[in-house]
């Protein structure tokens, strides 16, 4: 329980962290919110006018206070530029829809592409499966993909219209169009990130394999297959689930790329504009809800350990 | 994964079938790409150019501007100015009805435009600072000025200065009520945009369209990807670099038309070495605009040799040959301002503008042709906005200025005191021109203050003036209506499909 407590602690403590970094960052970036608003038509005058509409005439700390003061009573203030007047949580709430089934998907066909290739190749060591797996996972990493999405939609998408070429219906509205809009672009986000857990999988098989216990079950005359999956890969997954995490972060990261390219209304898209934009309350908001995302998973996560690594529970 | 992908796969197909199979014949509905969200429909508080273009559609004020520039009636059935230009008059039109379903009254006018005059209420106000009053009489509106401004009435077809209930104040930024064809009634912001036909429109002419939506799609080839694919029917502003992937394809028409978009290189005339007319008139000679229009728009702009627009029609005087290309004449110019080698500068180009990356990357190497050796940094919008337009603390820059319907609007930036001037210049008769044109209400007298005001901004070489790059709408054959503006608008209502 302790353990829980001290890691629920330390994620409070991250989450004010970033707010205060992200809300500072942007005082010190150049580019003045209300200077974007107006544009080439701007005059003293008007900029001043601007500024105090949005509040900008505050000193920093009232203005980060009393952003603060809004976050406790779970309000995120309002939009300044970007969609001007729309409440940031509403924003928000309607990107979520897009960005977690996207990153669900995601995560869920990397696992499943990558958990069997790594035993596969780990167990062919050195053999052609081996060497294949590992070009294939070598070509995954190294091919950008917001190159690889332009050209899947261009086959799949324009070429075979199997899929829209971007865009997304919502949920309530068709909800078979909307998963089918989601499916190329999680196959993009998945690939990298299938390519270094196969990796990271075929490692940890490698090590396990070498490990007394697998001579023992092998010298008992387990067949090979059973070996593999029960001996070796129920205990691999605990360093898999490890990387899994930072994965995430990558794939929240990820997002951002394929949302533009797929012209998706996630949330990645929403961090991007608001960020371009100087929409402070927005950029706020977003970085806000998504590192509180990433730590909650990373959360469940590490209370999933003592489940999967008997190991830990001893610690405890 | 694999019956993962294989049901998606099956469901795709039969969702293609299904919506093959249920499109009528004749469509009255039309779903058009554009690039960003609006920034809010709020006229006094909104200042993208995003949404003036959609909010055409949903406001109006008083009077509008037609395709061809000209301004003409909308809430105002007619209006006269007095002798002296000082009292404008305006007889509304009766009988207009506000999406919200209450009759327009002059109150109504009287309260919108007063708060746009206000310069408490709305940054705005700065371009109306000569207005002295407005009141209501009966169903006409009378404007009056402090002095003659001939500039006025076309301000009053800007965004700025459409009427709206002010019994929606409030909400007007995401929830707009207007008197205009379309009505918005629903905004996913990041996603789309659906405006549905006023039926209690003024002129049962218009929309001809029951629902248009706009979608927002950042990436331009995903935009001309959707095309193709029948999920987007119109591009109103195609970039350039993606016109040969549409140009000749069967069933899809190109529309190119001048947009009023005034696309220069801006020199820091306050820095040395530019500030030696020299060097800036050895700088246009070195410059060959038929080759950037080639090479940056793909062929399709139209050489400017001032800060106006050919779409700004009689205002309009070429200078295109003040400065033809001639290198030779370059070099000359530059050994007589003691720069027999040439000199080296940077070149700042804003980075989400291609046309003016492109546009600044061929310039650059003409210029070097004379031995002027650029450094190019790209820069951010927000840091192009703080560095370069407000501190003026660079040399060279490429960008574009919007055009505005009255030249006054347009030319106004090269007053010495300006604060939009960001090229630094200064000219004691240029100001003063610039001053008379405002008084003059003879339109051929003012023709030709403008035409002098051009002149001397070529003169002085005071800029490289670069072209008008066009604005390239993309739909299919059978959709006809499109009308193009040399104002920043996007009019969705003459849109129809052929039967």
């Amino acid at each position: 329980m302790m353990y829980l407590l001290k890691k629920l602690f330390g994620m409070l403590a991250t989450l004010a962290v970033v707010s205060i970094l992200t809300f500072f960052t942007l005082f010190v970036l150049p580019g003045d919110p209300a200077l974007l608003i107006l544009g080439t038509e701007a005059d003293p005058g008007a900029l001043e006018l601007v500024r105090a509409q949005l509040g900008l005439d505050r000193p920093v700390i009232v203005q980060y206070a009393s952003w603060l003061g809004g976050v406790v009573r779970g309000d995120f203030g309002r939009s300044l530029t970007f969609s001007r007047g729309y409440a940031v949580a509403d924003l928000i709430a309607a990107a979520l829809p897009v960005t977690l089934p996207l990153a669900a998907m995601a995560i869920f066909l990397a696992m499943a592409v990558a958990i069997p290739l790594g035993a596969l190749a780990a167990s062919r060591r050195g053999k052609t499966a081996d060497k294949i797996i590992l070009g294939f996972s070598q070509a995954g990493l190294s091919i950008p993909a917001f190159w690889l999405g332009i050209l899947a939609i261009q086959f799949f998408a324009v070429r075979l219209g199997w899929f829209p070429p971007g865009g997304m219906p919502r949920w309530s509205a068709d909800p078979l169009g909307a998963l089918n809009s989601l499916i190329l672009p999680a196959l993009i986000l998945a690939l990298p990130r299938a390519a270094i857990l196969t990796r990271i999988v075929r490692t940890a098989m490698l090590e396990i394999l070498k490990e007394d216990y697998i001579r023992t079950a092998r010298g008992k005359g387990l067949p090979e297959t059973a070996v593999i999956l029960k001996h070796g890969l129920s205990n691999a997954l605990v360093s898999v689930s490890t990387v899994a995490g930072i994965q995430l972060i990558q794939l929240v990261a990820g997002t951002v790329v394929v949302e533009q390219v797929f012209s998706l209304p996630g949330l990645g898209r929403l961090i991007l504009s608001a960020v371009l934009l100087r929409d402070l309350p927005l950029v706020q908001g977003t970085i806000f809800v998504g590192a509180a995302i990433i730590l909650a998973v990373n959360f469940l996560l590490d209370s999933l350990y003592p489940i999967l690594d008997p190991r830990i529970r001893g610690v405890q | 994964m694999s019956r993962f992908l294989r049901t998606g796969i099956v469901l795709a197909i039969s969702l293609t079938l299904i919506a093959g199979c249920s499109e009528p014949q004749t469509r009255d509905s039309v779903v058009v790409a554009i690039p960003t969200d609006p920034d809010g429909f709020h006229p006094h508080h909104s200042v993208a150019a995003a949404s003036a273009e959609i909010a055409f559609n949903i406001y109006e004020g008083l009077v509008k501007a037609a395709p061809d520039g000209s301004i003409v009636p909308a809430l105002a059935e007619e209006w006269s100015v007095s002798a002296d230009g000082l009292e404008y008059t305006f007889t509304l039109r009766r009988g207009v009805k506000f999406h919200n379903g209450r009759e327009m009254t002059p109150d109504d006018v009287v309260y919108c435009l007063s708060r746009l005059f206000d310069p408490e209420v709305t940054s705005k106000a700065a371009d109306f600072a000569g207005v002295k009053g407005i009141r209501a009489q009966g169903d006409r509106i009378i404007i009056t000025l402090h002095r003659p401004d001939a500039a006025f009435l076309a301000l009053l077809t800007e965004f700025g200065a459409v009427i709206y209930p002010p019994e929606n104040e409030e909400n007007l930024s995401t929830q707009p009520v207007g008197t205009g064809p379309f009505v918005l009634t629903d905004w996913q912001p990041n996603d789309q945009l659906t405006l549905v036909k006023f039926e209690q429109y003024w002129n049962p002419e218009l929309p001809r369209l029951k629902q248009v939506i706009l979608k927002i799609i950042p990436e331009p080839a995903a935009m001309v990807n959707s095309l193709f694919t029948g999920h987007v029917d119109l591009i109103p502003r195609l970039e350039p670099d993606y016109l040969h992937q549409v140009e000749g394809k069967d069933g899809f028409a190109v529309l190119a038309a001048p947009m009023n978009l005034v696309q220069l290189l801006i020199i820091n005339n306050a820095v040395a070495p530019f500030d030696d007319l020299r060097v800036r008139q050895a700088m246009n000679y070195a410059v060959n605009r038929e080759e950037i229009i080639q090479g940056a728009a793909w062929g399709k702009g139209t050489p400017i040799g001032s800060n106006l627009s050919p779409a700004m029609d009689i205002w309009y005087t070429d200078l295109t040959d003040m400065y033809p290309y001639d290198p030779q004449r370059a070099k000359e110019l530059l050994a007589e301002a003691g720069y027999p080698d040439g000199f080296s500068a940077t070149l700042h180009l804003p980075a989400p503008y291609p046309l003016h990356r492109g546009a600044g990357e061929i310039l650059a190497d003409q210029l070097a042709r004379v031995g002027i050796d650029l450094k190019i940094r790209v820069i951010e919008w927000g840091a192009w906005l703080e560095q370069i337009y407000t501190n003026r603390d660079f040399e060279l820059t490429v960008v574009g200025f919007t055009g505005r319907l009255d030249p006054h609007t347009m030319l106004n930036r090269y007053q010495s005191d300006s604060r939009r001037n960001t090229s630094n210049f200064s000219n004691a008769e240029y100001d003063e021109l610039l001053d008379q044109g405002l008084l003059e209400a003879d339109p051929a007298k003012r023709v030709e203050i403008y035409r002098r005001l051009q002149t001397i901004l070529a003169r002085e070489a005071v800029n490289i003036f670069i072209m008008d790059p066009n604005q390239l709408a993309v739909m299919p054959e059978k959709l006809k209506g499109w009308r193009n503006y040399p104002v920043y608008v996007l009019d969705l209502a003459a849109l129809e499909w052929e039967k």
